[in-house]
Formats: structure tokens, C-alpha cells, sequence
């Protein structure tokens, strides 16, 4: 308990240092908003071209998309130097943290909270209008929306799973940019759509070593088109914990590996 | 309190390659060469001591200190500090030690330096009560009372430093770590931290361990020396015995009123030689000492002076003529630590 009063304390802190710099803050949040907007125009351009892909409605692709961003900003917002640790690794910052009695992770979590504004409130927005219109067509009931959140929340932490992941191979390699951009951007950006559309090989990567399917498609199945069963929820979360469970025990191993810089 | 027993650490280091397509070809197989860093150092701090830790660039002086302090893993050997392994128990061990790297800052950037101060606390559990006493104790010892509420980056770079000692003792550790604390200072800072630094271990009774480049932080300040090159502890001791053992001579720079008549045996290409062999003093008999050189009225000699006292040299040269000025130099520290380098 302790440990999460000194989270919130070092957070605080981080904002407050963020804040120091007004402009940069609403400058990229107003430009997060407009990448983020123009991403989904393009999707929804698409999807009313064609009136939904595989079966799946605007609103249902919109929600998929929905949900894992929101997950996304709830992981890059409490974690974001977990994603710029081969930062820390480069330049040997990773010493500072080492000398205080912490959990190596929470130092590192507690170093920069971002606040993503902008991804927020279009994310959102997004999930606000499409099920909106999914609870007008009744496709779902109003259970739909805490199950949603709850969807978001364990979304975060597999997403926190594969980035914590990726950035430990990084006690090895020391840079790990494009294994990044393969596992964390592109493995999330492929799972806004569903994931039917992929050939099976590709399906399967995301079911098991970039586990993404789990973040949205999988428990979707159930709260949107009600296949298979509550279960579904039930054995998502399992994914998000076991996931995080191997991933701290694996952290644990490349932090002992830690090699500083010079000498 | 602190003890390193046959310590090393390796580094595995890509070799790049040469030839043709040399970029290319590492990228595909890598020659590893191994660097041992510390290669087998065993020590032992009592409590209380102030200990300075020197050697050249690249001769392993933070690679020890990273170990001790549990950021890095020895290879091979034990370090242990109040009795606990600083790397399978670090964040004991961290509560007991302060810190210091002079070219890092540990505070937060962008906050004032009191906010560091709190967050400090609180990340090492100091009730705020005993904190804010801590706190005024350090303010008033490094004179930091004008700057507290500054920003950290707007700091000069000796009121940060003073800023990290203070946030670094705050939880009141008893192990001090300093990696170059005094560095790119000007002589009033350094003075100032000096002045800390001898307060912290002689009334408070902390132990200091400090690694430096500049020579007058280990005179001023050090009880003992630890002397490191190429990974290897080449000495440990006192810094008198250090000067003895590596028994660099004291010059005697000695005029005379006439151009002195030094005898043939003395002179002869001033060589090394037995000031005694004819005409000194019976007491001398023995007592050596060197002509380093003569030109005209001026003599230069250089003895040691765990041998023979500067009196006995003065009164054997003056046998060869009168005296006029006579001037000595001790052999500096820097030079000193340069012949074991």
C-alpha cells in the first residue's frame, strides 16, 4: 500500500514537472487528437465504403478500435518509460534508479506520466458513439458497458505485458526500436480491425507470442456478438495475468543483467 | 561495514571488424573480446573510515563502485555491506546508503530543489518530521537557504552538487558513496563540499567512500588511499606511507655565496653517491643523498627523507662553501600517485 502512495506522490511529481512546459503539452495534445482523428476517418471511410468488413459493422470495428486504444493510453500513461527503457539503457540512466529503494519497475514507471489527453477523449468519443448505437439497435444491453471497461482494463495490462517484453530484451540487445515497431505498433494497429481479416499464420502470432488478440477481439466475441459464453471474460483476464506474471518473472532475469555504461 | 572480497567484473564488448564489408559482416558474426573491468580487488572498510579511491581513467574506480552499491553484479567474488549482499538485497541496502555521482543528478529536474527533498523523504520513509530537521541541518551546513526553491536546471553547477549531497543524506544513511563529487568545480565549491564532507565523517562518524581526479580532495580529506589501475588494487594504506613507500625524493635547491667547491667523488657525473665517503661529518656516515644538479653558485640535491634529515644534507654541503639561501620541496601528491599509475 505503502508502495502505491509513493506511485501517486512520484506521478504527482511528474506532472507537476510536465506542466512546467504549458505549451509543448497542449501543443502535442492538440496533435495527438488530429493524428489520432484522421487514423479513424481513414478506417471509417473504408468501412462505410464497404458497409463493414467480415461481418463486422462500422460501429463493431469502431468499438475494437476504440477499446484498444483506450487500452493503449491507460498503459503508455502509468508506464511510459517502460516503452523508453533502451533509453535508459543507452545512456546508463538506469544507475540513478538502481540507487533507490525501490522496485526497479515502479522507479522506472514513476519517472514520466503522460498525459494523453488527446488519445482520451477521441478514443472515447469513438466508444461513446458506437455503443450508443449498438444499445439503439439492442445488439447489447447496458451490462455492455461495465464489462467494456473491464475489457479496457485487462487490454492494458497485455499490452503493458508485450511492451514490458520487448523492452527487456533489451539487458541483451541494448536497442530494441524496431522490435518495437513490430510487436507494440504494428501488432496493435493490426488488432483495430478483426482480426478474421488475417491469414492464419498471421492470426496465430496474435494469439499466442503477441498475444493482441486478447485485448479486444477475443472478449468482443462475447460482449458484442455474444458467442460462446461469459467464460470468454473469464479466461481473457486469466491471459492478462499469466502474461504479466511471465513477464515480471522474465524482467526480474534481464534486470540482473544490467551492464551500465563506461567503467 | 564494507567489504569486497576478490571482487571482478567482465565486460563482453563487440570487436569491430576490418576488412572489406566490415559493417556487414559484424552484423552477422561478432567477435566478443572480454574486458575484465575489476579484476580481483578485496577490501575492507571499518566503520567511520574516509576513504579515497584513485587511479586513471578506465582503471575500474565506478565499476567498483556500481558494485558496492548493488547497481551492478560482480562476476565473480562477494561484496557486503553492514553484513547484506547489496545486489540480491538492494533495496536494504540502499536504505543505508547515500549515493553520489558527480556528473548525474539525482533530483528532479524541473521541481525546486525542496520538492526533491520531500519526495526524497518519503521514498525512503523519513517520518517529515525528522526530515525537516535533517533537512535544516543540511541547509544550514552547505549554506543552500537561497536557491531552495529554484528549479534544479536552473542551478549552477556547485549549488546542484551541494543540492545532492543534501538530498543524499536526507534518510540519515551511515555509507557514503561519492563518485567525483568535486568535479568541473571552481575552489570555493569544492571547498565548501570538502568542508561538508569532513563535518559528515568526523562528528556524524559516516563512513565515506569517494572516488576523485583531483589530489587535494584525498590530502584534505582521507585517512586512507586505495590506488587502482588496469582493474587491480595496487596499493591500500595510509597516504604518508604511500609517499614513503614510493620514497620520492625531497629537492634542496642550495645557493652559495661563492661558487661551492664540490668535491671530485661527488660530482662526478652526478651520479648517485654516498655524500659521506670523505669529508662529512662522522654522524653522516651513510646517510644518502644526491646531486641532481650544479651550475655555478647553485646546487640542487634531492634526499630522502625517511634516510636523512634536511639538517645533515645542509650540514654536509656546507662544507664546500658558504651557505646563502636555501630553499626544499616536498614531492607532490600528484606525482606521487603518478610513479604507481
Amino acid at each position: 500500500m505503502n508502495l502505491v502512495r509513493l506511485y501517486v506522490m512520484l506521478i504527482r511529481a511528474s506532472i507537476r514537472s510536465r506542466m512546467q512546459y504549458r505549451f509543448n503539452f497542449w501543443l502535442s495534445t492538440l496533435l495527438a487528437t488530429l493524428v489520432n482523428v484522421s487514423e479513424f476517418l481513414m478506417v471509417a471511410v473504408v468501412l462505410v465504403r464497404f458497409d463493414g468488413i467480415q461481418g463486422w459493422s462500422l460501429y463493431e470495428v469502431g468499438y475494437l478500435y476504440a477499446v484498444i486504444s483506450l487500452s493503449k493510453v491507460i498503459y503508455r500513461s502509468f508506464a511510459n518509460d517502460v516503452h523508453n527503457l533502451d533509453r535508459y539503457l543507452v545512456n546508463g540512466e538506469l544507475d540513478q534508479l538502481l540507487t533507490r529503494p525501490l522496485p526497479l519497475l515502479l522507479a522506472l514507471m514513476s519517472q514520466n506520466f503522460r498525459i494523453m489527453l488527446g488519445e482520451t477523449i477521441q478514443g472515447g468519443g469513438i466508444l461513446a458513439v458506437c455503443l450508443v448505437m449498438l444499445l439503439q439497435q439492442g445488439q447489447v444491453g447496458w451490462i455492455a458497458i461495465p464489462l467494456t471497461l473491464w475489457i479496457i482494463l485487462t487490454g492494458a495490462m497485455i499490452l503493458f505485458a508485450i511492451g514490458l517484453t520487448t523492452s527487456t530484451f533489451g539487458f541483451w540487445l541494448t536497442k530494441v526500436e524496431v522490435l518495437q515497431t513490430l510487436t507494440e505498433d504494428a501488432a496493435r494497429s493490426a488488432a483495430q480491425y478483426p482480426l478474421t481479416l488475417y491469414p492464419g499464420w498471421l492470426r496465430s502470432i496474435f494469439f499466442t507470442f503477441i498475444p493482441v488478440a486478447f485485448a479486444n477481439y477475443v472478449p468482443s466475441l462475447y460482449v458484442l456478438r455474444h458467442e460462446y459464453g461469459p467464460w470468454l471474460l473469464v479466461a481473457t483476464t486469466a491471459v492478462a495475468l499469466l502474461c504479466l506474471a511471465g513477464v515480471l518473472a522474465f524482467w526480474r532475469v534481464g534486470a540482473s543483467r544490467y551492464q551500465s555504461t563506461g567503467s | 561495514m564494507i567489504e569486497a572480497v576478490d571482487i571482478h567484473k567482465q565486460f563482453r564488448t563487440p570487436v569491430a571488424k576490418e576488412g572489406p564489408f566490415a559493417g556487414i559482416r559484424s552484423l552477422f558474426a561478432r567477435d566478443y573480446r572480454v574486458k575484465e573491468a575489476v579484476n580481483g580487488i578485496s577490501f575492507t572498510l571499518p566503520e567511520g573510515e574516509f576513504a579515497g579511491y584513485i587511479g586513471p581513467n578506465g582503471a575500474g574506480k565506478s565499476t567498483t563502485i556500481k558494485m558496492l552499491t548493488g547497481i551492478l553484479r560482480p562476476t565473480s567474488g562477494l561484496v557486503t555491506i553492514g553484513g547484506m549482499n547489496p545486489h540480491k538485497e538492494r533495496r536494504k541496502v540502499a536504505r543505508r546508503l547515500g549515493v553520489v555521482f558527480g556528473h548525474r543528478s539525482q533530483l528532479w529536474w524541473d521541481l525546486p530543489v525542496k520538492e526533491s527533498f520531500e519526495l526524497l523523504g518519503a521514498m525512503y520513509s523519513v517520518p517529515a518530521a525528522a526530515r525537516r530537521k535533517r533537512e535544516g541541518e543540511m541547509i544550514e551546513l552547505l549554506e543552500m537557504s537561497s536557491f531552495l526553491d529554484t528549479p534544479v536546471r536552473k542551478l549552477s553547477l556547485g549549488q546542484r552538487m551541494r543540492a545532492d549531497l543534501a538530498a543524499a543524506m536526507l534518510h540519515d544513511p551511515d555509507i557514503l558513496f561519492l563518485d567525483e563529487p568535486t568535479i568541473g568545480l571552481d575552489a570555493n565549491a569544492k571547498e565548501s563540499i570538502r568542508g561538508f564532507l569532513r563535518t559528515l565523517n568526523r562528528e556524524y562518524g559516516k563512513t565515506v567512500l569517494l572516488t576523485t581526479h583531483d589530489m587535494d580532495d584525498i590530502e584534505r580529506l582521507c585517512s586512507r588511499v586505495l590506488v587502482i589501475n588496469d582493474g587491480m588494487l595496487r596499493y591500500d594504506g595510509t597516504i604518508p606511507e604511500l609517499r614513503e613507500r614510493i620514497g620520492l625524493p625531497t629537492v634542496i635547491r642550495i645557493r652559495f655565496q661563492r661558487e661551492p667547491n664540490v668535491p671530485e667523488s661527488a660530482a662526478v657525473g652526478l651520479t648517485p653517491l654516498r655524500a659521506s665517503v670523505e669529508e662529512s661529518a662522522a654522524d653522516l656516515a651513510g646517510a644518502p643523498f644526491r646531486i641532481r644538479k650544479w651550475e655555478g653558485r647553485q646546487l640542487t640535491v634531492e634526499c630522502n627523507r625517511s634516510e636523512v634529515t634536511a639538517m645533515e644534507v645542509l650540514r654536509a654541503v656546507s662544507e664546500w662553501g658558504d651557505v646563502e639561501d636555501v630553499e626544499t620541496s616536498e614531492p607532490e601528491f600528484e606525482e606521487i600517485v603518478r610513479r604507481i599509475y
